[in-house]
């Protein structure tokens, strides 16, 4: 399965992709406002007549390359690319106003390189025993693990549990519109023909995170004109030198170890991944009052963690098809397009798939490492395109690739009316990543609900008398207290220091 | 708006929504004998918003906390925002009759005139870039990977 992987991966075309999904994705992670999720689910549409593994190997590109081009503006402009970049930003900017940008963007691609292959790595050998061990679940087990992951992205996408929760069950009410599972009975059309087969995911997420951003744009229109001040830079090499590379070693192992860990539990993110990293590396330095100052150790924490979360992220959505951000959110929608279901059996029947995912991911981290450092001054050049014109070009890519979906009007028309629920949802403060996460498990969880119910002939002791299930149920149950109290605590800090308590979220 | 009242909006938005779901659900036909039916997650969802949404709503309203009740300062256009989605509105509904490439020359240039100001407003720039975008895009789906877009009234 390895060998027809590596052929499969190592054609002309399916390199072409690669390459041209990790550059385009550095430009989109480049640029602050455009994202990963939106380079992958822009681009989503396309994949849908290639080949299998082409199509992956695209969105792969795509994923790595978003994520590690946010570092490009966080140093030059102060302005993390992705929110996966945030604490690149703390010694990153201050290199830069010490005119060490060139150091500061070498570094950063160079340990962004060793922390995607430090969690392709972890993915690699993982996931098989992950995915024998899931072979153990049955129906029940499933329903928790459902409901685990959706209370876990509930309680740590925002600060506020509840509307982390209702946001949830929004997306798997928004599931449940068209035919049920099971039956096929139909649900929730209204007699509108259009949603028999119910709502895309592709549909939902253009709506939902790229055009509420151009909207939200559109009231931030007056800022679009203002330009951050761009440093400039100067680099040899990757900016560092063997002996400082060696140095660095523990604090990338430590950091990548982070980053894997983060990117397995769903919803939490790289720039968490990232923060916990930077205060482990300062906490273990031997010069801690140095980091801020505009040192390397914090950009390596930085850079390695936020990497190396792409590989943990695809270990539960390989193993159990549970996504546990947006990106891998939308690789589960080109997984099931592509007729490749996630789950314990995937390595038996789609291992020359799987296979090829990590080959494009370890292809794609050398694209990166190379096209990255090559193609900086074109990339920093593009840091110029002004906001007011790539955004309506970005809005008319969405309503293709919606169209191009289904190929029909009637997901254009839902691509804005997600927008509008994006926008209503940003204005209330409630974050939209458990709405995804929850469209996506809503079919599982509903169709082993139902499952786990018939076979125990209606009763609901079943998902307490299997040690799996009763497990994930208790997880669930104590992370929800532990951020209830947690929540509780910090509105009294909240008040008593005198400013205001409110949700903040990460997307891709 | 305070934290107060976009909380308590949130809660009775969520509450209605998980009422009409659960009306709505009771029209679901069970099919099958042995099963809880097709109607029977829908409501539990519904119930589970409505418990959600009424819990939430119960902790705001016994906030005592008095930065709840600040006003929240944002500086929001309006005229943005809106003319945005009224654009983007004109759009989709022009995008299937009158075509891809016309409808997408407009809505360009109009937004692109919307989210420019005085400084960087280039009519000539934004009217060729207008046109060039929508006709490479079109050349690239349905001639490059085969992929239609609609045609319309004037057949491109």
């Amino acid at each position: 399965m390895i060998m027809q992987a590596f052929t499969a991966i190592f054609t002309p075309v399916c390199l072409g992709l690669i390459i041209f999904g990790t550059i385009l994705g550095i430009v989109f992670g480049s640029i602050p406002g455009l994202s990963a999720t939106m380079a992958v689910v822009l681009f989503l549409p396309i994949t849908f007549g290639m080949e299998p593994t082409n199509g992956i190997s695209l969105l792969v590109g795509l994923y790595m390359g978003g994520i590690s081009g946010g570092l490009i503006s966080a140093i030059l402009l102060k302005i993390p690319g992705t929110p996966s970049s945030i604490s690149t930003v703390f010694d990153g900017a201050p290199m830069a106003e010490r005119g060490e940008a060139g150091r500061a963007l070498g570094v950063g691609i160079l340990f962004s390189f060793i922390g995607s292959i430090f969690g392709i790595l972890a993915l690699w050998f993982i996931s098989p025993l992950l995915a024998k061990v899931t072979l153990l679940f049955s129906a029940a087990d499933y329903f928790s693990v459902a409901v685990f992951a959706l209370t876990i992205i509930a309680s740590l996408s925002g600060k506020d549990m509840l509307s982390g929760l209702l946001s949830g069950l929004l997306g798997i009410a928004l599931a449940m519109v068209g035919m049920a599972p099971i039956d096929a009975a139909t649900r929730f059309n209204f007699g509108n023909y259009q949603l028999l087969s119910g709502f895309d995911i592709t549909v939902l997420l253009i709506g939902v995170f790229a055009v509420t951003d151009i909207i939200m744009v559109g009231f931030g229109r007056r800022n679009l004109s203002k330009k951050a001040e761009k440093k400039p830079y100067q680099l040899k090499g990757y900016g560092l030198s063997m002996k400082e590379f060696i140095q660095q070693i523990p604090n990338v192992i430590r950091s990548s170890v982070i980053g894997v860990g983060i990117g397995i539990l769903p919803g939490i993110g790289g720039s968490t991944a990232g923060l916990l990293s930077y205060t482990a590396a300062k906490n273990s330095s031997k010069y801690p009052e140095k980091f801020g100052t505009g040192i390397i150790d914090g950009i390596i924490a930085s850079e390695s963690s936020n990497n190396a979360v792409i590989g943990g992220s695809l270990v539960p959505l390989l193993c159990m098809g549970i996504p546990g951000n947006t990106v891998t959110a939308v690789f589960l929608g080109g997984l099931t397009i592509h007729g490749i279901s996630p789950g314990p059996l995937i390595f038996t029947k789609s291992g020359n798939i799987v296979y090829g995912i990590y080959l494009a991911l370890i292809v794609s981290s050398v694209v990166m490492l190379v096209f990255e450092r090559l193609g900086l001054p074109l990339f920093v050049k593009l840091l110029d395109i002004p906001k007011h014109i790539l955004l309506p070009i970005i809005m008319v890519l969405c309503c293709v690739g919606a169209y191009s979906s289904n190929n029909r009007a009637f997901d254009v028309y839902c691509v804005l009316g997600f927008g509008i629920l994006g926008l209503v949802l940003k204005k209330l403060k409630i974050p939209s990543t458990p709405l995804i996460i929850g469209f996506i498990l809503g079919s599982m969880f509903e169709e082993n609900l139902r499952q786990a119910l018939q076979a125990s002939h209606g009763s609901w002791s079943i998902f307490v008398t299997r040690p799996i299930s009763l497990c994930f149920l208790l997880v669930a149950v104590i992370s929800c207290a532990l951020t209830v109290r947690k929540n509780l605590k910090d509105k009294k800090t909240a008040a008593l220091a005198g400013a205001s308590f409110h949700t903040e979220e990460e997307e891709g | 708006m305070t934290i107060k009242t976009r909380n308590t909006i949130a809660s009775v938005i969520f509450l209605l929504f998980g009422g009409f779901m659960f009306y709505a659900s009771l029209g679901v036909k069970t099919v099958m004998s042995n099963d809880v039916g097709s109607g029977y997650v829908p409501r539990f969802i519904a119930v589970l918003i409505i418990l959600t949404a009424a819990g939430k709503l119960a902790l705001t309203l016994l906030d005592k906390n008095p930065n709840s009740r600040k006003k929240e300062t944002s500086k929001s256009d309006s005229l943005g925002g809106f003319g945005t989605i009224g654009l983007m509105l004109l759009y989709m509904l022009a995008f299937n009759s009158v075509g891809f490439i016309l409808s997408t020359v407009c809505y360009l240039f109009a937004q692109m005139m919307l989210l420019s100001d005085n400084t960087n407003r280039r009519p000539i720039l934004f009217a060729i870039l207008s046109i060039v975008v929508p006709v490479a895009v079109y050349a690239l789906f349905v001639y490059g990977i085969s992929m239609p877009l609609p045609v319309g009234i004037f057949g491109f």
